[in-house]
């Protein structure tokens, strides 16, 4: 039996591997993924420099805007210092490192000067170009603006001539916004916050108040700790990123195995088809009894997946430790909590059952849909109301990040299609053990059946030829059936 | 006495309504080949599929080798299914090892066994070749060579010529004698008599799910007797001519001649084709031609359906739905 089995699962994996497609896949996804992360930051850098002009006869707003502009340009200066002192010092050197660049400040140094004088030890460090220009008005009138608004004409800049972005025409009524542009917001939000400052100035100023007086407020705020109950007595209850990780971590498995699982599952679907085709299965089955078959594949499938699994933890780990040494404490803290999460029991064991369960669960679907087609067409006519129902638990994964005790969340995990991923989602929160034992019964149970049904149909498909329309039938008889 | 190697014992396997094989008993002996007769849709897979165990008959019984078929029954036959098909990113030493090993050799003997097959039968040069890569002819050798790799007792051959060009269906002949020779039991199903007229020393017959026949090649052409053709001018009643000779005179339906009409004449024993002919010239028939008829398989099988028929043991021929 196990002989028969071994050379099935053999003989398949060794045809997954020793394909292109697979090392292509090997490779491929981890960089991919890389740049998916890398996308926001690129697209954020890629922004062009936009252009924009405001029409006010008193001024007023003007000035507030041209502020506002100074005060963000500071913010991110700011921003740029403490998030290098994050990732390349220690927290004495951060708050130092603010400190210098908040006396640059108040020294009335500009935000790119007080930069340097905050990181001496940083020359590169630089100060993001401006992603929005104010220029003074080329025309005073809407009409005359117009030509520029369109594209019409353009801008004598010093970069050369460039189209007008938006322009800001300044009334008694109120402050318009013209733009062709409908989606991009940051003009809109500067305008928004100018006129916020110059309403509270009038207010403030009306009332006889200084404006100062909300710095003062700000700085005499108490500051919110975030704090939860420890069962060790004595220690520290200070929220920590110890804490949030295995949030993170789970949500972050999650996806791993719903993607691991239907990357490799096609490959269930695909080989039988294949076989389907290819009127290999009477050959087979006077050497192999039918479940040793169906057993082989899907070992064979697993295997697959637990050498991208190791290929991709080997090489993570391997960058990892070239470069744990290199890393700044923060960072080095970042890792050191994920890597505790993600190896925590309580975590790890209900991830490796939950992936084992998905992968038997959905593979002999897949197995058995795979036995009922001749072609990839016929497939995708089965696949697609599964793969509909199969986008929920990633929904339901986005619903996990902002509040993992979502009653959404915890009524989803007992249904047995769901609950591989979801159940990972709810272990942080450390839900009921009878619970977690149920979830984990069902979705055994459940298998077990859906391994039973897709055997059977297997044995339809491969010994009869069923075909697709024979399953719909057998479907439409059943729901007759139990109709009658 | 050595035990047959595959008995069926009132085989039935029905789809649904479908009665595809009905009431079937035959056994192949050890060291026999026999040919599987019958027209496509006869029910031959599907008696073979229960033969291997693939299918379970829904009545009756199927022992392979005195025992259930099950795989350590299976492991000493080799099959060949009518739908072929091999794994086409695999190579041809790999196919015909991979088989070998699932039928229980080691990987070493599988391999030298691969490899001693695939230069036997002059595919040497394409042992490292994609089955994609092949040739549709030379994959099918591949495949009959993977029915042979774990050098099996018993052979079982489902429409093994069809698809194969006439040089190959000799080779494959060959190769079915080379095997017989070598003391292994042959099995093989087949629409086209001709192949089991050469092979075999018996056959089995089905037609529409039901065995018509089963005996020796002889004790078949026995069954159609030994017949005269003689043909007379159109409208000219032969068989009241002949009604006092002895001779029973049939229509022939099969030969048709203008201004002639063509009759069968069956011979009673002692009795030869030219005395048939000089009965007829002295009872003053008109004499258009005249045959003494050589006796074919297909003949045999065509009367065997039609006796069947007449006793009403075959269902009717169903018929072609309009669509």
């Amino acid at each position: 039996m196990f002989r028969s089995i071994y050379l099935v699962a053999r003989r398949d994996y060794l045809g997954y591997v020793t394909a292109w497609g697979f090392w292509l896949g090997l490779l491929i996804t981890p960089v991919l993924l890389g740049v998916g992360m890398m996308v926001p930051a690129l697209a954020a850098s890629s922004v062009p420099v936009r252009y924009f002009t405001v029409v006010d006869a008193q001024g007023d707003f003007h000035a507030a805007l041209v502020q506002e502009m100074a005060d963000r340009r500071e913010r991110i200066a700011r921003n740029v210092v403490d998030g290098a002192g994050m990732l390349l010092g220690d927290d004495a050197d951060r708050g130092a490192a603010l400190e210098r660049f908040d006396a640059a400040i108040e020294a009335g140094e500009s935000p790119a000067a007080a930069m340097e004088i905050a990181a001496p030890h940083l020359p590169d460090l630089q100060l993001p170009e401006q992603d929005f220009v104010l220029v003074d008005p080329p025309a005073q009138t809407l009409d005359d603006l117009r030509p520029y608004l369109v594209g019409e004409r353009f801008l004598e800049t010093e970069s050369g001539p460039r189209p007008l972005f938006a322009a800001l025409l300044v009334s008694e009524e109120g402050v318009e916004y013209w733009s062709e542009n409908v989606t991009v917001d940051g003009i809109k939000s500067l305008a928004r916050r100018a006129a916020s400052d110059m309403a509270r100035n009038e207010v403030f100023g009306a009332a006889g108040v200084s404006i100062g007086i909300l710095d003062e407020i700000e700085a005499a705020t108490p500051g919110l700790v975030e704090k939860r109950l420890r069962e060790e007595a004595g220690s520290d209850s200070e929220v920590t990123l110890a804490d949030r990780a295995p949030f993170i971590v789970s949500i972050a498995m999650s996806f791993f195995l719903w993607t691991l699982i239907f990357s490799v599952v096609n490959y269930l679907l695909m080989g039988t088809i294949e076989e389907r085709s290819n009127k290999i299965f009477d050959t087979l089955l006077t050497s192999v009894k039918l479940p040793h078959m169906l057993a082989g594949k899907l070992i064979a499938v697993l295997a697959v997946s637990l050498t991208l699994m190791s290929v991709w933890t080997l090489g993570g780990m391997g960058v990892t430790a070239l470069g744990i040494s290199a890393m700044p404490g923060e960072l080095r803290e970042l890792v050191g909590a994920m890597a505790a999460a993600a190896l925590d029991p309580g975590i790890l064991i209900p991830a490796l059952i939950s992936f084992l369960l998905g992968y038997l669960m959905y593979g002999s679907i897949f197995l058995a849909l795979g036995s009922l087609c001749d072609t990839i067409q016929e497939a995708q006519t089965l696949m697609t109301p599964l793969l509909i129902l199969l986008m929920v638990p990633l929904f339901v994964a986005i619903v996990a990040m902002t509040d993992p005790e979502s009653p959404v969340l915890s009524v989803l995990s007992w249904v047995p299609l769901f609950t591989p991923f979801l159940m990972i989602l709810r272990m942080p929160t450390e839900p009921p053990l009878w619970e977690v034992l149920a979830q984990l019964g069902l979705m055994v149970a459940f298998t077990v059946a859906i391994l039973w049904l897709a055997a059977r149909i297997y044995r339809a498909g491969a010994v009869h030829g069923a075909g697709v329309n024979d399953a719909m039938g057998y479907l439409k008889r059943t729901v007759s059936f139990g109709r009658a | 006495m050595t035990e047959p190697a595959l008995v069926l014992n009132g085989a039935t396997k029905r789809f649904g309504a479908f009665t595809a094989v009905d009431q079937l008993s035959f056994q192949v002996p050890a060291g026999s080949i026999i040919g599987f007769l019958g027209p496509n849709g006869a029910g031959k897979s599907t008696s073979l599929r229960m033969a291997l165990g693939i299918m379970t008959p829904d009545e009756g019984s199927v022992s392979l080798f005195g025992a259930h078929p099950d795989l350590s029954a299976l492991r000493r036959v080799g099959f060949l299914p009518e739908e072929r098909g091999l794994y086409k990113k695999m190579t041809a030493r790999q196919t015909v090892a991979y088989f070998a090993r699932l039928k229980g050799l080691s990987a070493r003997d599988a391999n030298r066994r691969a490899d001693e097959l695939l230069e036997s039968t002059g595919l040497g040069e394409f042992a490292r070749a994609k089955i994609s890569k092949l040739s549709k002819g030379m994959a099918q050798k591949v495949q009959i060579l993977s029915t042979l790799a774990h050098t099996p007792d018993f052979l079982i051959l489902d429409e093994p010529f069809s698809g194969l060009d006439p040089v190959n269906q000799q080779a494959l002949e060959e190769i079915i004698r080379e095997q017989h020779a070598a003391g292994a039991t042959i099995l093989f199903s087949t629409h086209v008599m001709e192949h089991a007229e050469r092979l075999c020393q018996s056959i089995v017959m089905m037609a529409r799910g039901r065995k018509v026949f089963d005996g020796t090649l002889d004790a078949a052409f026995d069954a159609l007797g030994r017949r005269a053709k003689i043909a007379v001018e159109a409208g000219y009643d032969l068989p009241t001519a002949l009604a006092t000779t002895g001779f029973h005179v049939e229509r022939d339906s099969h030969e048709h001649e203008d201004g002639a009409d063509w009759w069968l004449v069956s011979l009673p024993d002692g009795r030869s084709a030219q005395n048939a002919l000089r009965a007829a010239i002295d009872a003053g028939a008109p004499i258009a031609g005249f045959m003494q008829e050589e006796a074919r398989l297909r003949d045999v099988f065509v009367e065997l359906v039609e006796r069947e028929e007449a006793r009403g043991k075959l269902a009717p021929q169903p018929e072609l739905e309009t669509l």
